[in-house]
């Protein structure tokens, strides 16, 4: 007996045991299936950047790769890249795909447009998603309705709404160069908040427990000037002759944010006042404590633009600017422009082929194992002089706009101004060659927009000109009412020594059905942004480091960008269902035919002769019995009888006695109505 | 325009037994009885769209904070907010929600799963989701994906009137329409008790037509009555929380996901 219960405990004790291994061992085959073949890799980068308008650019990219399934030994199943991705594009054969959320408008002439950042991460505010799948043309639009469902259920928002063929378009050219089964949709309106930046960061490996994700306080990131999260994909699993690296999953998140400045903010012009100072916890409100166990490289940038770099090799000598150069062999990363509290690992010189010394400085700060919870890495920027300097521009600066008044009719203007781009960021076919600008413009119009392409007018420098001389190439697809939207691509050339440009078209508002408003109709109805892009010139930043390929920013940067522009959403007014009006329509339209009606029965009816006869008759019957009753009692009073005076005076008074009667019955109903029905709700 | 209550309110409740005993008497046996009870869902529905409905957005996210606190997992829980509070221009503390003027809490969290918001809140959508029919791509995450053993909580918040509960400003959700719904869960067997909620202005004439078996009903008011606010939030300027919602809230907090009190103690609270 006893014997036996020990044996029982033994037997417990090795199956404890073994549960307590099992996990290990799993542990153990699923580190040995990692080191075969092509592993998943997953890095984070933190680019921060002064802004010249005293705010800071904060720019996260995480980006995730998988090889592909054929390939891979383990099948469909993944370490570190998220299933619900790998699944999206197996699902429905995704080649590529862009999905952003953006909450603010990119302020273009502040905050740069002609740097990879602006080019990739300024988006229209709302949600923006276009996909190139790899299905068959007549599948597209099937395939691009679930995709736009899942997408919705996955970021938690109403993505869906661009299922609808009237909230999505297939661009040709226009928008993407490669834009074979393409469908593109935009909802301008789209709000974006945490619980869309919620499941964009469960992608991620270390979600916002570790690593450079863990800067994203949520308050602090939302109370920024302009906040877009992107999330770009780009598949070769479908194509025959690709390399093993079968998914590529970008994220990025680009936040501008104002940093508190505690000093310096008495001086007015901007030329004398110092730049604020910030850091990583001033900023965000928290500070990095240590990279993301499961990434293969983690780091963060500070970027110093161009203009600034020019401005500052104004200010300072030849000496200085080799201190800012230099940061890293120096024993500390000051100069005398700014202060950094870190030294940073390295510095990457921007290199170019044509010899130009203005030039961006990017300094690299590795987040490896020499920061953690008791050291944290909170990078503090510090400036001492002050600064002010212009980023690099777009070749134009584009705005859009409504002209006309009314519920009726209007006309889109785009107006497009010279940013006078110094000859340096020209590409060399436009200065060599037939000196020419080109422009490819993007719109898609609602079909309740009715848009007249025939009334597409050109003025360049304020003056008319013929559309022939500057449209190189259109392709115009009108909008079917409540099927398809109008989708306009043009291809425009300009003189080079342009101003400014403007194109206006004009349009008519069409009648929605009542139950195709949107509930706060009253606002109005959105155009989505156009997109502005000019095909000669490229967004790339090349540094000298060589094996820079690491990091996913910079080789993003390394790659050929065309430079983007979006414009701003417009708003249009919009004739609205009111059910006021048709309550007043019914109601005098009653009132009308109650009048009319009346006195035509009136007309029709009465027989005027008759009725005077009767009243007389009756009035004289009256007249002798009251005549008759009111001499008698005068006899029986003893008086002289007086026979019309007083009756007259006592009809008067008995009438308005009447007439207050009334007036207090219809007053006391009106005080019970208010009573018993008129509480509110 | 705002008062407190010091002395102990009394929550106006009707608790109308949806013939929960009808049951019996039929000829065929109610599943309820021989069902097991196996999971709980949460329906939370705010109504109202804009700014200053913005205690109709507080309500709805308190109580699902209050149902993922006491152990609803948020696949099972379908949250409807007509409108983006959190983000608003208007917000003063941007994606963060309170209810209450302290800013204890803030009930937007770091982790809310928002699964019909903006324009797709409406009566349609509404009953879709109760009723289960979808068009095929609408994926999980927004599905009542319930079973004949599922307690279901449908909470609702916004402006009403007698006998309807308007959507938006634009729409409205009628007594028979969620009569209608209720009865054809029943006879889906997608839940096996089913608590309803609603805190508008004559919340309780929104019952009237319902006679499923296995469901109770809490109104905050009853016909004639409205429903207010409970106070308001000068920092964030607009009032922050309904009174109905602030005294049920305050019973809930006082329980955690082991707690073994039944609804008797709300109505006594």
């Amino acid at each position: 007996m006893k014997m036996d219960s020990v044996l029982n405990a033994m037997a417990s004790f090795l199956r404890l045991i073994s549960l307590l291994c099992l996990p290990i061992l799993f542990a153990v085959s699923a580190i040995g299936s990692v080191s075969e073949g092509v592993a998943e890799d997953f890095s984070e980068d933190l680019l921060l950047k002064p802004l010249p308008d005293r705010k800071v650019l904060a720019h996260f990219h995480f980006q995730s790769t998988a090889p592909s399934s054929r390939s891979n030994s383990y099948g469909r199943h993944h370490h570190l890249f998220p299933k619900a991705i790998s699944q999206l594009v197996h699902k429905y054969r995704i080649k590529e795909m862009e999905l952003s959320f953006t909450q603010g408008r990119w302020r273009y002439d502040r905050w740069g447009g002609f740097d990879p950042i602006s080019s990739s991460n300024a988006k229209p505010s709302g949600v923006e998603l276009w996909a190139v799948f790899d299905v068959p043309p007549n599948e597209v639009d099937a395939t691009w309705k679930n995709l736009t469902h899942s997408l919705s259920g996955l970021f938690c928002a109403s993505i869906n709404f661009l299922e609808s063929s009237t909230s999505y378009s297939a661009p040709k050219w226009g928008f993407h160069p490669a834009s074979e089964n393409m469908r593109y949709g935009t909802l301008p309106r789209e709000a974006v908040c945490t619980e869309n930046l919620t499941p964009w960061l469960k992608l991620l490996p270390c979600r916002d427990k570790s690593g450079l994700s863990v800067l994203m306080d949520r308050p602090s990131i939302y109370k920024g000037f302009y906040h877009s999260q992107r999330l770009h994909l780009l598949s070769s699993e479908y194509d025959s002759n690709a390399v093993d690296l079968a998914i590529v999953l970008d994220q990025t998140l680009t936040v501008v944010l104002q940093p508190h400045s505690h000093r310096g903010t008495l001086g007015y012009s901007t030329a004398t006042q110092l730049q604020p100072s910030w850091s990583l916890s001033s900023i965000f409100g928290r500070r990095v404590t240590g990279k993301c166990a499961l990434a293969r490289s983690s780091n963060v940038y500070i970027q110093l633009d161009r203009g600034l770099m020019a401005e500052l090799q104004g200010m300072l000598g030849e000496q200085e600017m080799f201190a800012i150069i230099g940061a890293s062999s120096e024993g500390s990363g000051s100069n005398p422009a700014f202060e950094l509290s870190a030294n940073p690992d390295r510095v990457h010189m921007e290199i170019s082929s044509r010899d130009d010394k203005h030039l961006s400085v990017l300094y690299m700060f590795m987040v490896e194992e020499k920061y953690d919870d008791s050291e944290p890495l909170d990078l503090r920027f510090t400036w001492k002089i002050p600064v002010a300097w212009s980023i690099p521009q777009a070749p134009l600066h584009v705005t859009r706009f409504l002209l006309g008044s009314g519920n009726e009719r209007g006309a889109i203007a785009l107006q497009l101004k010279s940013t006078k781009p110094s000859d340096r960021l020209m590409p060399d076919t436009v200065i060599s060659d037939s000196c020419s600008l080109l422009v490819r413009v993007f719109q898609v119009v609602p079909w309740y927009i009715k848009v007249y392409y025939h009334t597409l007018q050109v003025f360049i420098d304020d003056r008319p000109h013929t559309i022939a001389n500057v449209v190189e190439k259109m392709q115009v697809s009108p909008s079917k009412d409540k099927v398809s939207p109008g989708v306009m691509e043009m291809l425009l050339k300009f003189p080079c020594g342009l101003k400014s440009a403007a194109l206006t078209i004009e349009f008519d508002k069409g009648f929605l059905h009542i139950d195709e408003y949107p509930p706060d109709a009253h606002q109005g109805l959105d155009i989505p942004s156009a997109v502005i892009s000019f095909p000669d010139f490229f967004a790339s930043t090349q540094f000298m480091e060589n094996n820079i390929s690491k990091s996913p920013i910079l080789s993003k940067w390394q790659g050929q960008s065309p430079i983007l522009s979006y414009t701003e959403v417009l708003l249009v007014p919009f004739t609205t269902p009111d059910f006021s009006m048709p309550y007043n329509v019914i109601t005098i339209t009653c009132t009308v035919l109650a009048l009319y009606f009346g006195s035509l029965l009136n007309v029709l009816r009465r027989r005027v002769g008759e009725e005077e006869r009767f009243m007389k008759s009756k009035g004289t019957n009256n007249f002798h019995v009251s005549h008759l009753v009111s001499k008698s009692l005068a006899r029986l009073r003893g008086r002289q009888w007086e026979p019309s005076e007083s009756q007259s005076s006592s009809s008067i008074s008995n009438s308005k006695s009447k007439l207050l009667f009334k007036v207090i019955l219809v007053a006391g109903l009106a005080a019970a109505w208010q009573y018993y029905f008129g509480s509110g709700t | 325009m705002y008062q407190f209550y010091t002395s102990k309110m009394v929550l106006p409740l009707i608790l109308i037994l949806g013939l929960a005993y009808l049951g019996d008497s039929m000829a065929y046996a109610s599943p309820s009885e021989t069902t097991t009870h196996t999971n709980n869902w949460a329906v939370l529905v705010c109504t109202s769209r804009y700014w200053f409905n913005y205690r109709h957005m507080a309500n709805t996210l308190s109580l699902y904070r209050t149902v993922k606190r006491l152990g609803i997992p948020d696949e099972r829980i379908i949250l409807m907010l007509a409108d983006d509070i959190a983000c608003n221009p208007r917000n003063k503390y941007p994606a963060e929600v309170f209810n209450n003027e302290n800013h204890k809490i803030n009930l937007y969290g770091d982790n809310v799963e928002v699964d019909y918001r903006g324009y797709e809140v409406t009566v349609e959508n509404l009953l879709r989701v109760l009723t289960g029919r979808h068009e095929v791509a609408v994926p999980r995450s927004k599905r009542l994906l319930s079973d004949e053993g599922s307690h279901i909580l449908l909470y609702m918040t916004g402006h009403g009137g007698d006998e309807f509960l308007k959507f938006q400003d634009s729409e409205e959700l009628q007594s028979h329409d969620l009569a209608d719904a209720v009865k054809q869960m029943k006879e889906k067997h997608r839940f096996k008790e089913l608590l309803i909620m609603v805190d508008t202005c004559q919340a309780a004439t929104l019952f009237n037509q319902l006679h499923s078996p296995g469901v109770l009903a809490i109104g905050s008011s009853k016909k004639g009555e409205n429903s207010y606010s409970h106070h308001l939030d000068p920092d964030v300027g607009v009032s922050v929380v309904d009174r109905f919602t602030y005294y049920t809230l305050a019973f809930f907090e006082r329980l955690n996901m082991y707690d073994n009190t039944s609804l008797i103690s709300l109505g006594k609270a």
